[in-house]
């Protein structure tokens, strides 16, 4: 309890503030996005489920086996079936080849549907959202439909043998994109499919067999698992992360960009820490050498600073986690808009990780600081120049990075933002101290030859170069890691925004025969809409690999080798594509008998391609030879046409072809679409624009939370900044009260503070460039699937931000020395 | 209660090897009072850290209340000390972020005193600040701040107080009454008192005087006459049962006081063997260069 009181009475005196409020800070970012990063997991799974509307599906083209549904009831695992196929729907003469979907009264098992009795609306009070599909004899259709077969709510449609009653409008689904086909929607209870008699052996439908969890996680695990190893060929296993890859994909990297955030904050508020425990330290060696002159051992005076470091960490922490809990809560306020759902508790991990990362940064960066004080000499009460040296500043280095990386790999549990992290930050203090202590050696020297302040305030920096040299570490490190997060960040958000702009395509227009086309061009630009390109292809159907013919079980096992596939070709590579294997074609003989083929990687790997392979292609019962000549990767989050096979020009153009575009189409015209298909009835559309719009508002939820996160680790980095300024400050305010007493004027004290710090920030801002941009470039690649690019404006702006920063921060702290009479400020040293 | 014994402090610097303090010898009775003395440099300071056990020696020794202190470890210093050393220093060495009570207070509350409050009160109201107990030393002035370490001082009963310029930091006013307080203080609890001071009237108030020239016993102030000294202990004697009568004194004070009562006067050592100039050397402490300022020694 001595311990706890002495530490009590630091606090009260003013010298644990910085070290407590770095402590608390670190647990604080540590503990807001751990719980932050949690809940959005577990939101996201689930959110991801509802997109599967279920916890797993297996897609197949046979019906599902009823030994499957008899283990999931044994295993008190849900399950439903649904089955896709497209037929024809009649209203009188009107007809309209549509999409159907007939599902079981218990679909959907995760998420909700979304109806209306309006058709084309927005308005949510006119939206209800339900748990349960149509009833037999009723269907839920897409709005386009009324225009198209001239029907209103509460008409009938007949489908196949049966007629439907239209009683609903569908405004969303949650496996909206599980329609395989291209018209318009139709809802209906699986009940009706037999009476409908369309459903037949041989008939092109897609089965769904789909499952949720129970009460009993585990159970459901087992059962999956079994599922497992039933499956045939004909039978693909969906889970939630694919079932929407641009919503995953969109809300992983938001995810690692938190950690990201979180990390850097960890890093921050350790160097804060480190910073604040040495200054701590270096103010205790007097009463240290006073408690040994009352008689108390070395031994106890180790224990008392250790029994408060203790009280200090688990107070600190818990201080930490009440305010990270407040933080993540206001995080979660913001984003809770695009969540569907209650966000789930975050369980205990987050609690035990702030925690562990103030018991961890105390014992790694505050600990080594004070080691040395049990050693103080009694005798210095009597000689002021007695000091009992510190920790050597390799091994306190040592310790820290030590706790630094074992942080970061807990926290983020990923090697890559780890070594990124401490790379940045390594290379920016190595680069600190080489190329640091040369400028400052080259200001001392040209500040020869300049005006007073600036000779004074260069020399000044020189003279204390060793604490300098600590400070620009200080400096120099909290701007590199500030920079890696704002460069990141912005990357990030230009990248959603360059891929979900406003006007980002969110139609494609599929199967436009030739002489389709121009009248589709026009009835585009009628509208005063832009495509991003038309994409000419030809349809054709791999029959050989390397001279043998496609087996049956070939076309088993992908459906690449049973259907048609879309063949296209170009001079160019395509925008967003990238060479990952061969070589682009340059001139190619158009006389050729072998056809250069470039192949898509991950389609070439599915189907066991490699360079040189030759595929027998046959287009329109035309039969030519093609060599694989390179592989490449597409980028699928820009919305434009992209080919699995792709070709030189001047090679298929005889072959009958169609082409294809994408463009945005605004949520007012939508109706081109039923004007398009009246009149264009061949020609597909592939709707994306709902779930475009649910992938904005994520993004643009997920870019807010960013910005708070940005401004959580920004007031770390000036806590860093304020730290490393208050290292040297009593020897400062010394310094200025003696030059006030000898005449000096306040512009000349302030003139020196100012251009030191200035200075110093200059400098570790330029120093901090270097780190950044390493780290950047290796996080860009590895963590967040970003292009790569330099950011010359670092360089720039680093040390215009250093020297504001630090200048402002130098300046304000030493005003007192300016301001109170030198006196005063003497004694309060 | 103290005896030096030929003790003798160099150290080692760039230039060679530094003789702070060259073969010193005192002898110093319990509840007696010594003066150390001499010019900036002479070796003051060092002498009284080896005294107080803070520092060690590089030859000789020295014991205090019987216990040869050079021949143990830091440990066996530490323990000596808090049993028997307190300190008043020249900067007072208060804590800033303690209150005057807490100050006072402290090291008793690290000995595992349950009463440290409530004798640190007393003692505050000793050197008369009862109104300042809750106040922070950059609230007071400097003369208030030394009393709080007088106080201090005292609380723990020590039977030995070394003071190093204690009124080194005060004007000449101030530094008047902490020397009151302290030999008042140092009267009522018979403390044995060791202070290094410049002031040569603070000297002579002390029964022993020590001068040191350039690390060398220069002049030592000959021990009062027995017949003398025993009227001083037995006035002593008296004035200390009239200010247990008269006071109040917290439980853990009856014990040191048994502890502490000294039972015969130790004699005066034999001088030092070689002082060659004991008359014809000049006199610097008699010229004391100026009383308040000035940390030097």
């Amino acid at each position: 309890m001595q311990a706890l009181k002495m530490l009590l009475r630091t606090w009260r005196g003013g010298q644990l503030g910085l070290i407590v409020w770095s402590l608390v800070l670190a647990v604080s970012v540590v503990t807001s996005v751990s719980l932050l990063a949690e809940r959005i997991e577990r939101a996201l799974t689930a959110e991801s489920s509802a997109f599967l509307a279920a916890d797993l599906v297996v897609r197949s083209n046979k019906p599902t086996p009823q030994a499957w549904i008899t283990e999931a009831g044994l295993q008190g695992v849900e399950t439903s079936q649904m089955v896709s196929f497209a037929s024809m729907v009649y209203h009188q003469s009107d007809m309209h080849l549509a999409s159907i979907k007939a599902v079981q009264s218990n679909y959907p098992l995760r998420g909700l549907i979304k109806r209306s009795t309006t058709p084309f609306t927005f308005d949510e009070s006119l939206i209800e959202a339900v748990n349960y599909g149509p009833a037999p004899g009723e269907t839920w259709v897409d709005a386009r439909l009324l225009p198209l077969l001239n029907i209103e709510l509460g008409d009938n449609i007949e489908l196949g043998d049966t007629i439907l009653k239209v009683t609903q409008i569908i405004v969303e689904e949650p496996d909206g994109g599980s329609y395989s086909f291209f018209g318009a929607r139709v809802l209906m209870n699986w009940g009706d499919v037999a009476a409908a008699g369309i459903v037949q052996p041989g008939s092109r439908v897609t089965y769904k067999y789909l499952m949720a969890s129970g009460a009993d996680q585990n159970a459901f695990t087992g059962y999956s698992d079994w599922l497992k190893d039933q499956l045939s060929i004909h039978d693909r296993l969906i889970t939630p992360d694919e079932a929407q890859a641009s919503i995953a994909s969109t809300m992983d990297r938001g995810r690692r960009f938190l950690l990201l955030a979180g990390s850097i904050g960890v890093v921050l508020a350790g160097i804060a820490l480190a910073l604040a425990s040495h200054h701590f330290a270096a103010g205790q060696t007097q009463q240290v050498a006073l408690l040994k002159s009352w008689g108390i051992p070395a031994s106890r005076v180790r224990s008392l600073y250790l029994q408060q470091s203790l009280w200090l960490g688990v107070g600190g922490s818990l201080v930490g986690l009440s305010v990270g809990y407040g933080f993540s809560e206001l995080l979660i306020s913001i984003v809770r808009e695009w969540l569907p759902i209650a966000l789930p508790n975050a369980g205990i991990r987050p609690w035990i990780t702030g925690m562990a990362t103030g018991l961890l940064c105390l014992g790694g960066f505050t600990l080594p600081a004070l080691w040395h004080l049990p050693a103080q000499p009694p005798l210095a009460v009597l000689r002021q120049d007695i000091q009992v040296a510190p920790v050597s500043s390799a091994i306190r280095g040592a310790f820290g990075i030590a706790a630094v990386a074992g942080l970061l790999l807990w926290y983020s549990n990923s090697v890559y933002l780890s070594l990124a992290i401490l790379a940045g930050f390594a290379l920016t203090a190595l680069a600190t101290v080489i190329i640091g202590l040369a400028m400052l050696r080259l200001g001392k020297n040209y500040g020869q030859r300049l005006g007073s302040i600036w000779r004074l305030a260069l020399n000044n920096l020189w003279r204390r170069r060793s604490q300098s040299l600590i400070q620009m570490v200080g400096f120099s490190g909290a701007i590199a890691l500030l920079m890696i997060m704002v460069v990141v960040r912005t990357s990030l958000i230009d990248e959603w925004r360059f891929q979900l702009a406003e006007d980002a395509p969110n139609h494609f227009l599929v199967n436009v025969a030739p002489y389709e086309l121009d009248g589709v061009r026009d009835l585009v630009n009628a509208q005063n809409l832009e495509t991003a390109g038309w994409y000419a292809m030809v349809r054709g159907r791999m029959t050989a690999i390397n001279g043998q013919p496609i087996t049956e079980a070939q076309k088993d096992s992908h459906e690449s080798f049973r259907r048609e596939l879309n063949l296209s070709w170009t001079a160019e590579l395509p925008d967003g594509n990238k060479i990952t294997e061969g070589q682009w074609w340059g001139e190619v003989d158009s006389a050729t008998t072998i056809a250069p083929v470039s192949l898509e990687d991950e389609i070439a790997e599915e189907l066991g391609l490699k360079l040189g392979d030759r595929i027998t292609f046959s287009v329109g019962g035309l039969i030519f030879e093609s060599e694989v000549v390179n592989t490449r990767t597409l980028n699928w989050d820009n919305m434009t046409p992209n080919f699995y096979f792709l070709f030189p020009e001047g090679l298929l153009e005889e072959y009958p072809r169609t082409s294809m575009t994408s463009l945005y189409i605004p949520p007012k015209q939508k109706l081109l679409v039923n004007d398009l298909l009246r009149k264009y009835p061949t020609v597909q559309v592939i709707e994306l624009d709902k779930i475009i719009d649910r992938i904005r508002t994520i993004v643009s939820q997920v870019t807010r939370g960013l910005e708070i996160m940005t401004l959580l680790i920004l007031s770390c980095g000036v806590l860093v900044m304020f730290a490393a300024v208050s290292l040297s400050m009593s020897e400062r305010l010394q310094e200025s009260a003696i030059l006030r007493t000898l005449g000096s004027s306040r512009r000349l004290i302030l003139g020196i503070q100012l251009v030191e710090f200035s200075t110093l920030g200059i400098m570790a801002g330029l120093l901090a460039a270097i780190g950044a941009e390493a780290a950047v470039v290796m996080l860009q690649y590895f963590m967040f699937d970003l292009p790569l690019a330099l950011h010359p404006w670092i360089w720039v702006t680093g040390p215009i931000a250093g020297g504001v920063l630090v200048g402002a921060l130098g300046v304000g702290y030493s005003r007192k020395a300016v301001v109170q009479p030198p006196l005063e400020v003497l004694k309060s040293l | 209660m103290i005896e030096v014994s030929n003790i003798s402090k160099q150290v080692s610097t760039t230039e060679g090897t530094l003789n702070i303090l060259h073969e010193i010898n005192l002898s110093l009775a319990s509840g007696e009072s010594l003066a150390i003395v001499g010019p900036s440099g002479s070796g003051k300071s060092t002498l009284l850290g080896i005294l107080a056990g803070l520092d060690l020696p590089t030859a000789g020794s020295v014991s205090l209340n019987g216990e040869d202190i050079t021949a143990m470890d830091e440990e066996g210093r530490a323990t000596v000390r808090a049993g028997h050393v307190g300190f008043v220093f020249q900067s007072f060495h208060l804590l800033p972020g303690l209150t005057a009570l807490e100050n006072v207070a402290l090291p008793l509350e690290l000995q595992g005193d349950k009463d440290a409050l409530k004798t640190a009160a007393y003692y505050l109201k000793r050197v008369g600040l009862e109104h300042r107990t809750t106040h922070y030393p950059r609230q007071l002035s400097g003369g208030e701040q030394q009393r709080v370490a007088v106080a201090r001082a005292f609380a723990c009963r020590p039977t030995i107080l070394f003071a190093d310029e204690p009124t080194g930091n005060l004007d000449t006013g101030t530094g008047e009454k902490i020397n009151d307080l302290l030999f008042d203080l140092n009267k009522e609890e018979g403390t044995t008192l060791v202070l290094v001071t410049h002031e040569h009237n603070l000297a002579a108030r002390c029964g022993q005087r020590l001068v040191l020239a350039a690390g060398r016993q220069v002049d030592q102030t000959a021990p009062k006459k027995k017949a003398v000294v025993k009227k001083t202990v037995a006035k002593r004697a008296a004035v200390k049962k009239a200010s247990v009568k008269k006071t109040v004194i917290p439980k853990a004070k009856v014990k040191a006081k048994t502890r502490a009562k000294p039972k015969t006067v130790a004699k005066a050592k034999a001088k030092p063997k070689a002082t060659p100039k004991p008359k014809a050397a000049p006199k610097p402490t008699a010229a004391p260069k100026s009383k308040a300022q000035g940390s030097k020694r």
